[in-house]
């Protein structure tokens, strides 16, 4: 399985690697931002999409509009890792097509059960 | 204090959350005091502002060593190899505790957006806010290092 995190901050980034490394999920590349992340994505396969939510260039919430609007990420599972953990954020990010959220701080357990709940069985 | 108790409980145990689940180091906290004048020995601080039913700001401190600990602890990495992600790090740890305030004050009814965070890196300068604000430091002990959070409350 192999996963794309998209954060503009590099510490995040690291972190949800190191996460994934430690849950057994070897194969993972990184974007800074939602552009980057859709250039990843046309070049290379991808499985399960990990984006932050507040990032220059193109936001989170605008990266996941653009996913859904590509015919080869249109169903992909895509998880949102994030501060915004008001309600109205929470409903702002499922409308625009995430498929579960993970609020910061968060345990690896968290961040497991988040994970399985959406991979594709 | 100045500033309601329950607000600094609340940024305590966020900052608390944050170091646990995410910089992978305990933190013992100290007692809180109103910190008006009063300047933590530091050459790193992050700040990330804060609006809403209530408005002020949340500042980080910490010495240079401290943010090299805490960045390696997040990364990985020892903390010598740490180069230039620290000020990265010491961000996220930031705008992990103010958004951790957030979603406790909304728990609250308190309704809060949060800014992005900055982050300053150098020695000799302090940092100075409007001087209509309350201030709280809160001070931890991060193994034999210190570090502190700021609540910097508007007085509206």
């Amino acid at each position: 399985m192999r996963f794309l995190v998209v954060d503009d901050s590099s510490t995040m980034r690291r972190i949800i690697i190191n996460t994934l490394n430690k849950l057994g999920y070897q194969e993972v590349l990184e974007a800074a931002n939602g552009r980057e992340g859709i250039d990843r994505l046309t070049t290379s396969e991808i499985d399960l999409v990990i984006t932050d939510w507040n990032m220059p260039e193109m936001n989170g919430i605008d990266f996941i509009r653009a996913l859904r609007a590509i015919d080869k990420s249109k169903d992909m599972p895509i998880l949102m890792v994030t501060t915004n953990a008001a309600k109205d954020d929470i409903v702002e990010a499922l409308r625009a097509g995430v498929n579960s959220y993970i609020i910061k701080p968060f345990t690896t357990d968290t961040f497991k059960e988040k994970i399985e709940a959406v991979i594709p069985r | 204090m100045t500033a309601q108790p329950d607000l600094i409980l609340q940024l305590v145990q966020a900052t608390e959350d944050v170091f646990k689940t995410m910089v992978f180091r305990a933190i013992e906290p100290v007692l809180p005091a109103d910190s008006d004048g009063k300047r933590p020995r530091s050459n790193v601080v992050g700040i990330v502002g804060f609006g809403g039913s209530i408005s002020g700001l949340v500042a980080f401190y910490s010495t240079l060593d401290a943010a090299q600990e805490i960045a390696g602890s997040m990364l990985g990495l020892d903390p010598a190899d740490v180069n230039g992600e620290m000020p990265d790090a010491i961000g996220e740890v930031t705008n992990m505790i103010a958004g951790g305030f957030r979603l406790r004050m909304a728990q609250r009814g308190e309704t809060l957006a949060i800014s992005i965070p900055s982050v300053t890196v150098g020695s000799d300068f302090y940092t100075r806010f409007a001087t209509d604000v309350r201030r709280v430091m809160c001070p931890f002990k991060m193994g034999d290092r210190d570090v502190s959070v700021e609540l910097i409350l508007t007085r509206s």
